[in-house]
């Protein structure tokens, strides 16, 4: 039908391919694809600085780095991972397939999405242009004072720390804010909460926990910063302050983050293991409540990071009990999933095994896990590089693996090329065996008492073994992120077109063409079932023409509930506005960190002008 | 394929139905959301320093001459923002709005006048740098004074907005900084519950 309706729809959402509109752009497809190549790319950073720290590690007194600079090393690896790699490149995948999961047009705020972009990235060169400069933060990724004040920490690293986090903070929040509400106000008619795909209830929970838990790490921030430039006294003892006040806040934000990246990646698996064992996911009810009860648990577990500061009794046994509840409903999703294979026939896809791989280790890591949240046993094991095991199993477990799941699945859909299967399997099997090779022995080498973050350790205590082991595994692990990374821009050249719908896919995502159309949908899809691409609807019957809304850049706002037709929503044209503030902000934060005060009160009043540029109202365009 | 969309009730057809102006709400109560959680956190760290330290207390309750009067003007300017502002703007008085809106935002100045007023007086033995009570206690004041003068930015601009039958009505910007302005009052009256009154008790 209609290539005119086709033209008129693509003159409308198509920027054109200048500078201004590279900036300016507040298309969801666009901004997603940076976030993923962005977060990707901090991935790499973060891991050629694992690398160095292993090499450091590998044998005993050596001295690759001096003590310093593996303090600075081990803190930016941390911080780079944690906050900068895993949230946001869940976030790529939010901002891209949202809208096409929902059959909208767009995010519900396009132009803050923009924001959230930019201020994502500009925090993160905050941070490391301290390290740039040889004074980055040097006390671990969750920086306990008092050893953060300026009398143990002088320069400027720490001030880096602090604000670049409440910088991204703000990026997190707004993105957190802009998920919400287009979840819950612009899915297609009829997708009713009870046919949501799973991964909008783990996006939506995510969100949910950044709005509410970020303002912990943004205050505990901005206590530090006062107390390190304003002379206050919050984590000083000898004015009545308390370093512990830190760990709180720091923790009651910190556990709910773990969720914040774990849970949409479990949403990952729950899109691609239905979708490669041919039926639809094993008890959606009980995978949603346990995703959505795992994000509210989570806010009751946060001392367990603390139990060796010294508390009650009755607190040390509530948040026990509270962490390993949290073990049920992650177990809940896994023998769903498990299930899934059982009752489906399994196609063992490179994304398939991608997603086994994070079985396997998200089990090893939860197990661990078990063990840390038994206090006697986590009083032993403090501070050793059990925890680092744990950890990473966790992360790498239950993050990166169902992100190379998520990019083998997804990919197609994106470039519009299929990825080689034979260099994805190979890519699987030695990052899986590297993974293993390099953490397993972790357990091993804490058991034995061997202090984390320590630069060396001296000959003859049998832990060179076990770190020469993790050493070259860790090699191998990044050896097989190389093939992925290989096979990804080979298939930009010479993989298969994709098509509409390479997998059979599920979902309303491969309903749109490869890579999809500006306007992304010709008529707004109709929904239901849970599995629209796999039942008799039509998603596309229109007969009237009534859903192609070609009148101006429009989507439909729906009900949040039952997602009747309530209102057509205006999608907003390109706009400078959100990098000009991300700038001015940006400017803010680094005045502060080298304390030119003129330079951010100019900044925080350019801040609010620029706000009002933002918000003014502009006359929209209207097609006839 | 069969064709028949199953189960998909409109209420109105589709090419009738209005433009959304709702996200910005829902966005706003997000916002306060956050916010809401912010102060949370402030109020978390007041009573987890104090409850850690014997000393303070007792030592110099925080004054209630100019915290009380600040409170009955906000909860007034809240009162006036709604009844003379949204309610009037709802109507179409739009003159009489604006005047609501100008009320509104002239309180809020003067609360920050008595605000400095209060600084001026505590400042010199409760200030940042005099123990962990001052930081605590000039922290969450600080931050709440920040949020009155971004409210009263917002009000700012709706002020700004051109009011009449234009394009649209701005009721929907009044309606979301009248949202934020009423979360600033209510932090206000947390911070007299928390801060203030129990150590005059």
């Amino acid at each position: 039908m209609s290539t005119a309706v086709q033209q008129k729809l693509l003159d409308m959402w198509e920027s054109p391919h200048t500078l201004r509109a590279w900036f300016a752009t507040v298309d969801h497809k666009k901004l997603g694809k940076r976030y993923l190549a962005t977060a990707f790319l901090f991935l790499v950073i973060g891991g050629i600085e694992a690398l160095i720290m292993r090499l450091q590690l590998a044998r005993a007194n050596q001295a690759l780095v001096t003590p310093e600079m593996y303090d600075q090393l081990f803190s930016m690896h941390g911080i780079t991972m944690i906050f900068w790699y895993a949230a946001p490149i869940l976030s790529g995948f939010s901002v891209y397939f949202v809208p096409l999961l929902i059959g909208a047009r767009d995010l519900a705020f396009p132009r803050l999405n923009a924001f959230t972009y930019w201020t994502f990235v500009l925090s993160f060169i905050l941070l490391y242009m301290s390290a740039i400069s040889g004074q980055a933060p040097h006390a671990g990724w969750f920086a306990h004072a008092p050893y953060t004040e300026l009398k143990y920490s002088p320069g400027y690293g720490m001030d880096a720390f602090a604000m670049a986090l409440i910088l991204f903070t703000i990026s997190n929040t707004g993105g957190g804010i802009n998920f919400i509400v287009t979840i819950l106000r612009m899915r297609a008619p009829g997708m009713s909460i009870s046919k949501m795909p799973i991964y909008l209830y783990s996006t939506l929970t995510m969100s949910f926990l950044s709005v509410i838990a970020m303002p912990a790490l943004t205050a505990a921030c901005v206590f530090l910063e006062l107390d390190r430039h304003w002379h206050t006294h919050f984590y000083q003892v000898a004015y009545g302050g308390d370093p512990i006040l830190w760990q709180q806040l720091f923790w009651f934000f910190g556990h709910p983050w773990v969720y914040v990246i774990f849970l949409p990646a479990t949403g990952i698996l729950s899109m691609c293991i239905p979708v490669f064992c041919r039926r639809p996911i094993v008890g959606y009810p009980y995978v949603v409540l346990s995703t959505v009860l795992t994000g509210v648990t989570g806010f009751g577990v946060w001392l367990h990071h603390m139990f060796s500061i010294g508390m009650s009794h009755m607190a040390m046994s509530f948040f026990s009990a509270g962490s390993m509840t949290i073990a049920l409903f992650t177990s809940v999703q896994i023998f769903a999933w498990i299930a899934t294979m059982w009752r489906g026939r399994p196609i063992l896809t490179t994304s398939m095994l991608f997603a086994l791989g994070a079985i396997v280790n998200l089990v090893i890591g939860g197990l661990s896990g078990v063990a840390t949240a038994v206090v006697p046993v986590d009083w032993q094991l403090h501070e050793t590089y059990f925890l680092p095991a744990h950890i990473h199993y966790v992360l790498i477990g239950a993050n990166v693996f169902p992100v190379f799941a998520g990019l083998y699945y997804w990919l197609p859909k994106i470039t519009g090329r299929m990825m080689d299967e034979i260099k994805g399997k190979w890519s699987f099997w030695v990052m899986f065996i590297g993974f293993n090779v390099a953490f397993f022995p972790m357990h091993l080498s804490g058991i034995a008492g061997m202090p984390r973050r320590v630069y060396t350790y001296p000959p003859g205590l049998a832990l060179g073994g076990l770190n020469m082991t993790s050493t070259i595994g860790a090699f191998i692990f990044g050896l097989g992120i190389l093939i992925s990374v290989w096979n990804f821009f080979a298939s930009l050249r010479y993989g298969r077109l994709a098509g509409k719908d390479p997998w059979r896919g599920e979902t309303l995502e491969w309903a749109t063409d490869s890579p999809p159309a500006p306007y992304e949908v010709e008529h707004i899809p109709t929904v239901v079932s849970r599995s629209p691409m796999w039942d008799d609807h039509d998603q596309d019957y229109d007969p009237d023409n009534e859903r192609i809304l070609d009148q101006g850049r429009l989507t439909l706002a729906t009900t949040w509930l039952d997602a009747n037709p309530l209102a057509i929503t205006r999608i907003p044209e390109d706009s400078l506005a959100p990098l000009w503030l991300s700038i001015a902000l940006f400017i803010f934060f680094g005045a502060i960190i080298m304390d030119w005060m003129l330079v951010a009160l100019a900044s925080i009043i350019l801040s609010a002008l620029l706000s009002f540029y933002w918000v003014w109202p502009k006359p929209q365009k209207e097609a006839a | 394929m069969s064709t028949i969309p199953v189960g998909i009730s409109t209420s109105r057809p589709i090419a009738h139905l209005k433009i959304d102006e709702e996200r910005g709400r829902y966005g706003m109560w997000l916002l306060i959301l956050t916010e809401g959680c912010l102060f949370v956190d402030l109020f978390f760290s007041y009573f987890y320093v104090g409850n850690r330290t014997h000393r303070w207390m007792e030592e110099t309750a925080p004054k209630l001459h100019y915290v009380l009067p600040m409170l009955a003007i906000l909860i007034a300017s809240s009162f006036i923002l709604h009844i003379f502002g949204e309610k009037q703007l709802k109507k179409g008085n739009y003159g009489m709005a604006r005047l609501g809106v100008v009320i509104t935002i002239i309180f809020g100045l003067g609360f920050l006048v008595l605000e400095g007023l209060d600084f001026r007086e505590h400042w010199p033995h409760t200030n940042f740098m005099s123990d962990s009570y001052g930081s605590v206690f000039n922290t969450i004041l600080s931050f709440h004074a920040a949020h009155v003068i971004v409210g009263l930015l917002m009000l700012g601009y709706v002020l700004f907005l051109p009011f009449g039958p234009v394009d649209k009505t701005p009721y929907r910007p009044l309606h979301n900084a009248s949202l934020y302005w009423h979360f600033v009052d209510v932090v206000w009256i947390f911070v007299i519950i928390i801060l203030y009154l129990p150590p005059n008790l």
